[in-house]
């Protein structure tokens, strides 16, 4: 059963690092597409306001929640393969 | 130079075709013959055909592993060995070793009166070194020539990893035709013009120096 640990917190830390560099990258899109669309109605309000209500926006909307798949999907695919290799 | 750029470049896809061939599934259909276990030393460098079934095998230096012969669709003899791959490399997750050993128990036909099963395995059959390939399933086929089935983790995984390697590749070839292939010429443009100009200034130099000896004549 310690092989199942190490698995886990092999997988963990790299799923980590994968969950938060495209935390970061989707976040980065959103905030350049915020930006443009101000630039191109040149409102409304302030720039900096704008932007900064849309991510706050952002970080209570579904896609953000999505990016957790990162760590569900491997989750599904391993008790897949589990059943698949042994009960099926 | 190109020989040895081509034989890294062939050298470094020989061993990812080789680390493929070996992990990946690979179905052959068989007539079973018999099932055995044996004792097995785990110490020199064939440690790595052998799994890793639990954190203990790690420290032994032999154990129990068991067969199962098998006579392929073209007559030869293929054995499997039939081991728990656990939580460990490769990614199979099998535990249920001693079911499978079972039904290859149950699956033993004779050559009179055969009968054809698949089994999913991977990993190389080789004499020199003893390794065997690790049966991971079996199940019945109606005949030698019966169908295989369409290899769709293989192609699945395949097509993921060469997306990957062409993602990568095509995003370094634009960062160097961008970023790295003008700073060279730059680089190789000041070369040649400090190098023209210390020419120059050797010209001038050794105009000099002949201009020194002429004076003193």
């Amino acid at each position: 059963m310690l092989g199942a640990l190490r698995l886990m917190a092999i997988g963990f830390a790299v799923l980590t690092v994968v969950y938060i560099c495209l935390s970061l990258y989707s976040r980065a899109v959103r905030r350049a597409k915020l930006e443009a669309e101000w630039d191109r109605d040149q409102g409304p309000g302030e720039r900096d306001g704008f932007v900064h209500q849309g991510l706050e926006e952002y970080d209570g909307s579904l896609r953000r929640k999505l990016i957790l798949g990162v760590y569900v999907v491997p989750l599904c695919l391993v008790a897949l393969i589990i059943y698949l290799t042994n009960f099926a | 130079m190109f020989y040895v750029k081509w034989f890294f470049i062939i050298g470094f896809w020989s061993v990812v075709a080789g680390f493929f061939h070996y992990t990946l599934p690979q179905v052959d259909i068989v007539r079973v013959v018999n099932t055995y276990e044996e004792r097995q030393e785990l110490t020199d460098w064939t440690r790595i055909f052998w799994s890793t079934p639990d954190s203990q095998s790690t420290n032994i230096n032999n154990r129990d592993v068991q067969f199962i012969q098998t006579v392929r669709a073209n007559g030869r003899p293929m054995v499997y060995r039939n081991e728990d791959t656990g939580w460990h490399w490769p990614p199979y997750f099998k535990f249920d070793t001693a079911n499978l050993y079972t039904e290859a128990n149950d699956a033993v036909s004779t050559k009179e009166n055969p009968r054809w099963f698949a089994v999913k395995h991977y990993g190389w059959r080789n004499e020199f070194f003893s390794s065997f390939p690790n049966a991971v399933s079996l199940w019945q086929v109606d005949g030698p020539e019966a169908s295989k089935g369409i290899p769709w983790v293989n192609i699945v995984i395949l097509t993921l990893f060469f997306g990957l390697v062409w993602g990568i590749w095509s995003r370094w070839r634009r960062f160097r035709i961008s970023r790295i292939d003008p700073t060279l010429e730059e680089l190789q443009d000041n070369w040649e013009a400090a190098e023209d100009a210390v020419q120059d200034q050797g010209g001038r130099f050794m105009r000099w120096v002949r201009g020194l000896g002429r004076g003193r004549r």
